[in-house]
């Protein structure tokens, strides 16, 4: 065909009769009729499947010794002393890319969940979440059991942990560190010490508080407040808990709900009291040494977060060896020293008292026996209770 | 290859050239849009699944549910499509009138700030609006901030933040109309005894209206579904509907109720667009369009 043909054909087409035009759109017309039903049958494919449809994972598994190599660790934000990770990838070659991604244990699944669903890769080779979504996960056969045989150091957790609800013989889960929920605040803003959780609630402080995102920890502090033993709350409990805290919300007392990024706000300033990790405010001296931790008087939630490998691990050899080399007393303590969390292996106290008699006095990393007492495990919810309280909570969060 | 005749290859041509749109188009848009519309019809939880079932109350629940994130939506849409416009108009008329050999210099500055990634604009807003920050301060020393006040997560903030965002999106639209003028219309106007505010008003302004058209349809469409906005800069009380969208999809999982919001949501927009185009004629509106 020569340039003037081609010219002139896209001339006509440009502008052209009406006629040839019309029937131009009617042939698209056709065109879209036929790809229309065809495009209702894939969306039929895409139909949402449920999770509980997920079949429940192997307990046992072989992972056999491979090379390192390149692999995926996703954490919490403020959660390891990085020269951990420098130390293993020097002892066991290979290269660990840490990413503190990990913000909020619903968001980061609402991350991953379409993946998991697939049984596709999520691009991690380990995570780290708390004790409710951990469960989740293994309810729906959504992680990999972990091949003991390459965790011998599992031996050294503590014995109140060896057993959960979720997963009673810890096939899938191994403790990372554990925690408290507590009073995050800048004292020289408060101007005074906070000893209870009502201080969330102080007027003066309005617009300057945030409070976790997550209901677990949010209500659970909220029905401590109350008197109300949030381990064995009834889901009416929880949602009255809630309609507190919208209150509070709409009343403009809270600022933001939060995940770990609450530290952001209370170190610029902006915000004064949050409802806080125990461990972070810590680290976050370097850039505010005005920030405190308290254990409120009325309790705390306690909570454990747990090294999981995820369905399709690409890499689970090199995850359970760093799960391994974590659970080294001598690693142990120096991510306890540094993250200021409590540490669950064994033997941490005694290499920590060793070096330096404050830190094996730090309440935050060893708490004292009158707040232990004070420290409330989460409740385990049946999966309708705890969509309902999520759901609950996300008008009040999310919007 | 086949061997097709002259006239049927004409035929054929224009659906050749159309064919990569027309793909793209099906792939990208008509494919996910008949997938979603089938989800917000389902019913069911992220528990046990999602099944089809017709279920309009979906639609019918999120406006009853999230009618004060709409209205909001829109407002902060229009506050900083309007706050755009009256930044934008000016400095688009400096540049394409008065700039001369700085006119590209200054289109590169209106572009700039798209080489950084817009989260990182809109926290350094954060930063920029901060309680205790320079800017906080002084609006204090001056009364406009109380002296326990706060820009940061206000509706000023969110609002501020979106026609931050989406100014170049105003700006770049405007030039392209104010430039286009012929200035011997305005020459002309004047030598017809026009003041200059006459010959501005008569001659130049028509002639830009269709960069304003396009300008506020870029400007006004995505703040209307915007989030990283209220999320940053903003609490609960100033969330617009995006945030919700964000939020059911990815956090509490219900599918069906944030595919039936992210359709209501076009469906207004639509309405709008198609009360905006009979207003102004569409005639208008394909040119902005074309602009």
């Amino acid at each position: 065909m020569s340039n003037e043909d081609l010219d002139g054909i896209v001339e006509r087409m440009l502008d052209g009769s009406e006629h040839s035009r019309r029937q131009f759109i009617r042939h698209l017309a056709a065109a879209g009729l036929l790809v229309g039903p065809g495009s209702a049958f894939l969306a039929a494919c895409g139909g949402v499947k449920g999770e509980s449809s997920g079949k429940k994972a192997s307990a046992v598994s072989n992972h056999p010794k491979v090379p390192i190599g390149t692999w995926t660790f996703s954490n919490w934000p403020l959660y390891i002393d990085k020269s951990v990770l420098k130390s293993f990838d020097k002892k066991y070659g290979g290269h660990v890319k840490y990413v503190e991604d990990i913000n909020d244990n619903f968001e980061f699944f609402g991350k991953i969940r379409q993946q998991l669903q697939a049984h596709q890769p999520i691009g991690r080779d380990m995570i780290v979440v708390t004790d409710y979504l951990a469960g989740r996960l293994v309810r729906d056969g959504f992680v990999e059991a972990i091949d003991k045989a390459n965790v011998p150091n599992s031996k050294n957790l503590v014995s109140n942990l060896q057993s959960i609800n979720y997963d009673p013989h810890r096939n899938f889960s191994l403790p990372w560190q554990s925690g408290a929920i507590g009073l995050g605040y800048d004292r020289r803003k408060t101007g005074r010490k906070l000893t209870s959780i009502k201080d969330l609630f102080d007027p003066k402080f309005k617009g300057r508080v945030t409070f976790l995102s997550e209901p677990y920890d949010a209500a659970g502090m909220v029905m401590l407040m109350n008197g109300i033993d949030s381990t064995h709350a009834t889901i009416d409990q929880i949602t009255n808990a809630i309609d507190q805290i919208e209150k509070a919300q709409k009343a403009g007392q809270i600022r933001r709900f939060t995940g770990n990024d609450y530290s952001t706000d209370l170190t610029k300033g902006n915000t004064w009291v949050a409802m806080a990790y125990s461990g972070d405010l810590v680290q976050l001296h370097a850039d505010n040494p005005h920030l405190e931790f308290a254990y409120p008087e009325e309790g705390s939630m306690l909570f454990t977060d747990n090294m999981m490998l995820p369905q399709k691990s690409q890499h689970p050899y090199a995850a359970e060896t760093m799960m391994n080399y974590v659970y080294d007393p001598q690693v142990a303590a120096k991510i306890a020293a540094y993250v200021n969390y409590i540490s669950p292996v064994q033997g941490v106290k005694e290499i920590l008292a060793a070096k330096s008699p404050k830190l094996a006095s730090n309440p935050l990393i060893f708490p004292p026996a009158d707040v232990v007492k004070r420290l409330h495990p989460y409740p385990s919810l049946s999966p309708a209770d705890e969509r309902t309280m999520e759901e609950r909570m996300a008008q009040v969060t999310g919007a | 290859m086949l061997r097709l005749s002259l006239r049927r290859r004409r035929k054929l041509l224009p659906y050749l050239f159309l064919g990569p749109g027309l793909v793209w188009l099906v792939v990208f848009f008509l494919v996910p849009l008949l997938n979603q519309s089938y989800v917000s019809l389902e019913s069911g939880n992220a528990d046990t699944g999602y099944a089809f079932a017709w279920n309009w109350s979906t639609y019918s629940d999120a406006v009853s549910s999230y009618h004060t994130q709409f209205t909001r939506s829109l407002l902060y849409a229009g506050a900083a499509t309007v706050i755009d416009l009256i930044i934008a108009f000016p400095l688009a008329y400096f540049i394409a009138f008065k700039a001369g050999r700085f006119r590209n210099f200054m289109l590169l500055l209106i572009v700039l700030p798209f080489f950084t990634s817009y989260l990182v604009r809109t926290v350094s807003w954060q930063l920029i609006l901060a309680d205790n920050g320079w800017v906080v301060n002084r609006l204090r020393d001056v009364g406009l901030v109380s002296s326990n006040g706060r820009l940061l997560a206000t509706s000023t903030a969110v609002i501020a933040g979106i026609a931050y965002n989406f100014l170049p999106f105003m700006a770049l639209p405007l030039y392209v109309s104010l430039e286009k003028v012929d200035r011997r219309l305005i020459e002309a106007a004047t030598d017809l005894y026009a003041s200059r505010a006459t010959a501005f008003r008569k001659v130049t302004l028509p002639l830009a209206l269709p960069g304003v058209f396009a300008g506020s349809l870029l400007t006004f469409i995505p703040a209307v579904g915007d989030f990283i906005n209220a999320l940053l800069l903003g609490t609960p009380n100033q969330y617009m509907i995006g945030n919700v969208i964000q939020s059911k999809f990815l956090n509490i999982l219900d599918y069906p109720s944030a595919a039936a919001l992210s359709f209501m949501l076009m469906g207004v927009i639509l309405i709008g667009i198609a009360i905006y185009a009979r207003l102004l004629g569409t005639r208008s509106l394909t040119e902005a369009a074309a602009a």
